[in-house]
């Protein structure tokens, strides 16, 4: 047995395993640990306050963070379709061209290199109700009122989602160029002889031979949406009167501001669940398309 | 070799009084200097940073490093509102051995014990040119906790030239049925901020919409109409007739569009480059931005007039108020104490404050104001001059400071976004008042309060 346990395979994977669980295992455990007692960052004493189930019981009265979840999961929906739509219709035309593709390629890339809260900024000074572009651009055209771009009820979130979509549409674009530069010709083509149209080639051909694409960058994404914190941050802030808090907004405000990292963890263990249970969806998916195009 | 180490700190802190005393040649209006050989230390500082904050640090640190060897290595430098998530996460993970932060008398309760005292830190002498109601308030459990370099409290800055046009006179009585004149109650506040809006090109005034901000605001407008944040025993009492009068002022700005659109998401720097950019009538703000407003740099450079807080129905005026401050931490290595009460010296001094008034911030030095005073009364610096003897007879008579409990920001970032929701029109007045008193109460009971 304890020759096994030293064997060479495990020697060679155990800095892994080591880096693995100082980096993952053991602050999951902590911060899991934490969500039971009444942890504050200023009080590091109250880390041995153990009060068992009372956060989470606290949290389910708690109709602000369900509101949070929600537009959380309004955010993800409305997001996720859109970049979905604009990265496969940006991947298509790309595809098409023949000529500067590459150039292209990298243009279209330039909004990733940008970092979160940048792109924040950028998007707040654009959104602006006083000095902003889009209000100054508007009024050229003899509009006479300033829009509350980031403060109106629906306005506010979808402002946001602006923000995002231009970030990261291009993820979308390159995983699902990756996926249409892979696909067969020989279909294709076949399906053109038998006399199909554009749309009947793309419904029946390439869109099948992209669904494991589309469910990748679908997982990838809907965990970085999940987690949507600094364009938010920068941009509202969660606010005006809580219209745009998202949990993580909600999560690090308790967590940071108020120092209450107890219940914010137990926030974010609850918030978990969303993640969980769109990358299984997600995953599902993918199984089921690679079984339909006869992959393992 | 750690008795050596021990032996040369004994014998440094016992020489501080020394130097401590010493009338200084760069800085001949400080009656207390301290200096000190510190080359080969490195302090390691976190600081408020930003426009307002930046220019001491650049005149004052070279020169400290160049008198005494010493270097400042700054850590971090951001709004204080980053500020303070930094430090209560550096208090999480233990990391609190740099040594000298800023604070803030609104937000130094929260954080505990980190704090070295700095009664036999810092001499006598020097503390006793401070204001001592000032000193007060930086004192928490007994203990000086920081040093305060400016205070703050906010007055009713407007364009003149609007109030002295003879149509907008005849236009304002008309309408109003009195004089134009700047406010002297909220009342009128509003009226002639209504009065001058012009959206999208011109709003009447403009308040901070967010934070601690929104939070302070509203509660100097409840004390100004009478009112009060907690009763006696520390419970919510904001949500009675006084607080709704304050909380419903904001609202019919923001339904007046009297102020912009946008203005739920403004801070202390949109409010002050909106005043500057002239395309606002009344501005309330700290004196620090005074310099700025009435420079040439300002769209309304030499058309800046200042008038006190208007008082509210309860006869008394806002006057919410606090001090920026420096705090040396226990994490500070004993060998790096001097230097780092040398540091904070130099950063809170006469010349240092002198150099702030000169913009506009508000000394803690009582012989800072008199001697401000004297130089803009040379200087034919009238606006300078109104500036602070307004700011002098708010900190007298008006300014008061927040609760200084450890709960003020929790507290704060409970009824923030209900003041919000009450001014977009998510919920009545009452409503959103009625909700924050409810979580507030519950804030309260949690902290033992009742």
């Amino acid at each position: 047995m304890s020759r096994k346990f030293f064997s060479g395979p495990f020697i060679l994977i155990l800095p892994s395993i080591l880096a693995i669980g100082f980096v993952i295992i053991i602050p999951l455990i902590f911060s899991f640990y934490t969500s039971f007692t009444s942890y504050k960052l200023t009080r590091p004493d109250s880390l041995f306050n153990f009060v068992g189930l009372r956060n989470y019981e606290r949290l389910i009265d708690n109709t602000k963070f369900w509101y949070a979840f929600g537009r959380t999961i309004l955010f993800l929906a409305v997001v996720l379709n859109l970049e979905l739509l604009f990265g496969l219709g940006i991947a298509l035309l790309i595809n098409k061209i023949t000529w500067g593709q590459r150039t292209l390629r990298t243009i279209m890339m330039f909004p990733m290199m940008f970092s979160p809260i940048l792109v924040g900024f950028q998007w707040k000074y654009i959104f602006n109700d006083n000095i902003g572009l889009l209000n100054n651009f508007l009024y050229l055209f003899g509009y006479e009122s300033a829009i509350p771009w980031l403060i109106d009820k629906y306005l506010a979130m979808g402002s946001i989602m602006v923000a995002e979509i231009w970030a990261n549409t291009s993820i979308f674009a390159i995983l699902l160029l990756a996926g249409l530069l892979g696909i067969p010709r020989d279909p294709i083509e076949a399906a053109r002889v038998d006399g199909c149209n554009s749309w009947q080639v793309f419904k029946n051909i390439t869109l099948p031979f992209l669904m494991p694409f589309i469910f990748i960058a679908l997982t990838i994404r809907s965990l970085d949406v999940g987690r949507a914190y600094d364009i938010v941050h920068i941009m509202t802030g969660g606010g005006p009167a809580m219209r745009t808090e998202l949990i993580w907004t909600m999560i690090a405000r308790i967590g940071y501001k108020d120092a209450n990292m107890g219940f914010a963890n137990a926030m974010s263990y609850v918030s978990i669940i969303l993640s969980i249970a769109f990358t299984y969806y997600f995953f599902t998916k993918l199984v089921a398309a690679r079984r339909d195009l006869g992959q393992q | 070799m750690k008795f050596l180490k021990n032996f040369l700190v004994v014998i440094s802190l016992l020489t501080l009084p020394f130097s401590a005393f010493a009338v200084d040649e760069n800085f001949p209006n400080d009656k207390v200097a301290i200096w000190g050989d510190f080359s080969g230390i490195t302090l390691d500082v976190k600081l408020i940073g930003g426009a307002p904050y930046d220019p001491l640090y650049e005149v004052m640190i070279p020169i400290w490093e160049a008198k005494t060897g010493g270097k400042v290595s700054i850590l971090s430098k951001k709004s204080h509102f980053e500020l303070d998530k930094e430090i209560k996460q550096d208090i999480a993970a233990g990391n609190i051995s740099y040594c000298v932060v800023s604070n803030h008398t609104s937000f130094a309760t929260q954080y505990g014990d980190i704090y070295r005292d700095l009664n036999g830190i810092v001499p006598k002498d020097f503390l006793a040119e401070f204001v001592p109601l000032v000193l007060d308030h930086s004192t928490v459990d007994g203990r000086l906790v920081q040093l305060p370099q400016h205070s703050d409290v906010s007055n009713l800055w407007y364009i003149k030239s609007i109030y002295e046009d003879e149509d907008n006179k005849k236009r304002f009585k008309a309408e109003y049925g009195y004089d134009l004149a700047p406010p002297e109650t909220l009342e009128q506040w509003k009226e002639q901020a209504i009065f001058w809006s012009d959206p999208p090109n011109f709003y009447g005034t403009q308040y901070v919409g967010k934070e601690e901000a929104i939070t302070g605001r509203f509660y100097e407008l409840v004390i100004a109409e009478g009112g009060a944040l907690f009763d006696e025993g520390m419970r919510p009492v904001f949500n009675d007739e006084a607080g709704q009068r304050a909380l419903q002022w904001f609202v019919d700005l923001y339904n007046a569009q009297a102020v912009p659109a946008g203005v739920l998401n403004y801070l202390w720097d949109e409010t002050g480059l909106g005043f500057a950019s002239g395309t606002v009538a009344l501005n309330l703000d700290w004196g620090g931005w005074g310099a700025y407003f009435n420079s040439a740099d300002s769209k309304i450079g030499g058309d800046v007039g200042l008038v006190r807080f208007p008082m509210g129905s309860g006869g008394k005026r806002g006057g919410w108020s606090g001090s920026h401050t420096y705090s040396i931490l226990n994490g500070c290595p004993e060998e790096n104490l001097e230097a780092a009460a040398s540091l904070i010296w130099i950063l809170t001094n006469h010349e240092a404050q002198m150099h702030e008034a000169r913009g506009g911030k508000l000394p803690t030095m009582t012989r800072v104001w008199e001697d401000i005073a004297s130089e803009m009364d040379a200087d034919g610096n009238a606006f300078m001059s109104d500036l602070f003897s307004t700011f002098s007879a708010s900190m007298a008579e008006d300014a008061f400071t927040p609760p200084l409990i450890p709960e003020w920001i929790p507290f704060s970032n409970i009824i923030f976004p209900e003041l919000q929701a009450a001014i977009v029109g998510d919920k009545s007045v009452k409503e959103a008042l009625d909700d924050a008193a409810k979580e507030t109460d519950y804030l309260m009971q949690d902290a033992g309060y009742y």
